[in-house]
């Protein structure tokens, strides 16, 4: 009998290593319980902590006695959850038995002790609203995180003591994988938070550059939005290492593309007349201010090239840096298209807009000149498969879902 | 005298699991049960079996159960009505209240509770 059960619990062990999903494991523990202790039900109540109270999760059994998935719930005022937790309460905490409760009733310390033997009482009840003969209480520490029910055996016996033991170690590896699957979800849900607060950041910075330069109002977002467009049909023709990675600070990047402009005078930004050369010789410093203002962040190395060298063109003649060929980063080469088409089809201190079809096609005889030829492919065939550049007034580009991948 | 009578409850949810649940349990206390998944079957068995309580669940798929409740009302059930649903959403009980239901209970449900309400309503 002995060897029998720890069998079983090696099985059971081995399942909890391979099992991730916590409620899959939790149903297979209890289908072992139903089908090897020969109970006529079993189901656990599972700690909610959002709401503070304890839920039956799963419930195994037959004789109409089901109960339905997240149906039923105890709050931690229920005696259950009193016996195990309440400190006061000096009897066995291993376990409730129908059996021993009844006894422990009749004993003159309990009659006397108007608590316990309302608690006592209140067991009473619910072992046989749950028609339960046993509760088994699986702990984490002090935390009571789950208690499984059990209802009589089929042949009426009482629970023995290697059973009772067998249970005891299925409810800690409920409470067990339990507490990892809940670790993992808190985890995954800090990461994913850090992101979103950092691109909702990146974004309020992004925007103080547009209210201090106010014809660019919705340029950053578009030239992000382009950029995105423009590196996912890249990604079909070219093999770029850490996609995910990539996508992520190209983001970044065009979000930040011009944030070295807050270093220039709004007077130079703002001019409606021809730049003199000092003039333009500050503005073209505005990709260096702009890594010298995120270079103290580490983890933004990648992306601040895009800033930095975003005005640099494909033959040697852009700035500040002067770059030339590959040598200029692939992620700047896509910003500084996005840059400027959208800087064409809107409407500068200095001229009018052009309409798309011809940006497109002056972008199209400086192929190789001013921008990277793969860049400017990857453009055309944006431009002429799907889009229809029907409102670019439009503060978004209307065919990119935000966070979509092809 | 009432409580001599054998009284009769209806139990209606779409979910077949819960409406079997709520029947066992309710006829522990010796109660008698029918049982309905939707609104045709609601009125097919209050016609057929009179209850003399209703336990509706409001979050029906086809027709939801104020508007069954209201149904009730307009053919002068005598049945008095208790609301099951999953949220405490304020406007639906207030509806369900002014179509005269008497009480409701909210998913998931205490057992403890549920009882109370089944002593002081039915027995």
């Amino acid at each position: 009998m002995k060897t029998e059960y720890q069998k079983k619990l090696q099985i059971a062990a081995r399942q909890t290593i391979l099992i991730h999903r916590a409620d899959t494991l939790i149903r297979i523990i209890l289908r072992t319980i139903v089908q090897s202790l020969k109970v006529k039900h079993a189901g656990i109540f599972i700690y909610d902590k959002n709401k503070d109270e304890y839920v039956v999760k799963v419930s195994r059994g037959h004789c109409n006695f089901k109960i339905p998935t997240g149906f039923v719930k105890i709050k931690k005022d229920n005696p259950f959850v009193r016996y195990f937790t309440d400190k006061s309460i000096n009897l066995t905490k291993e376990h409730i038995l129908w059996d021993k409760i009844l006894n422990y009733c009749k004993t003159p310390a309990v009659k006397k002790n108007e608590k316990i033997k309302n608690i006592l009482e209140g067991v009473k009840t619910n072992l046989l609203f749950y028609q339960a003969k046993a509760c088994i209480p699986g702990f984490f520490r002090d935390e009571l995180v789950g208690i499984l029910f059990l209802g009589e055996k089929n042949n009426k016996k009482k629970l023995d003591d290697d059973e009772l033991r067998f249970l005891s170690v299925l409810a800690s590896d409920v409470v067990m994988s339990l507490k990892n699957a809940w670790l993992i979800e808190d985890l995954n849900r800090q990461v994913e938070l850090n992101k979103r607060l950092l691109l909702q950041t990146i974004s309020a910075l992004a925007s103080s550059i547009e209210a201090k330069d106010k014809y660019t109002i919705g340029h950053t977002e578009r030239v992000a939005n382009y950029s995105l467009a423009i590196a996912i049909i890249l990604r079909k023709h070219k093999k770029i290492e850490q996609w995910d990675k990539f996508f992520e600070n190209l983001r970044i990047a065009a979000l930040f593309h011009d944030i070295g402009k807050i270093g220039i005078p709004e007077n130079i930004l703002n001019k409606n007349t021809t730049l003199t050369v000092a003039e333009r010789e500050v503005i073209m410093q505005h990709p260096a201010i702009g890594a010298n203002i995120l270079g103290h962040v580490e983890e933004l190395r990648e992306a601040i090239e895009g800033v930095k060298y975003h005005h640099e063109k494909y033959d040697g003649t852009g700035y500040p840096y002067h770059l030339k060929g590959q040598k200029i980063p692939l992620i700047a080469s896509i910003i500084s298209l996005a840059d400027t088409f959208d800087a064409l089809v809107s409407d500068r201190p200095y001229r009018k807009a052009i309409s798309a079809q011809d940006a497109v096609e002056k972008i199209k005889k400086v192929r190789g000149s001013q921008f990277m030829p793969c860049v400017v492919d990857a453009f055309l065939q944006m431009y002429n498969n799907r889009i229809k550049f029907t409102d670019l007034t439009e503060k978004k580009a209307p065919w990119l879902i935000e966070g979509k991948t092809i | 005298m009432a409580s001599k009578i054998r009284q009769k409850v209806l139990v209606v949810d779409d979910e077949r699991e819960i409406v079997d649940f709520l029947c066992n349990f309710l006829q522990r206390f010796g109660i008698s049960v029918a049982k309905a998944k939707n609104a045709q079957e609601v009125f097919e068995k209050h016609k057929k079996d009179k209850p003399d309580y209703i336990f509706l669940d409001i979050g029906m798929p086809e027709c939801d159960g104020l508007e069954v409740l209201k149904q009730l009302k307009k053919n002068n059930s005598k049945a008095k009505v208790i609301m099951i649903t999953a949220k405490t959403d304020k406007n639906s009980l207030a509806t369900a209240k002014k179509y005269g239901a008497i009480d409701y209970i909210t998913k998931p449900l205490d057992l403890g509770e549920l009882s109370k309400k089944i002593e002081d309503y039915i027995l």
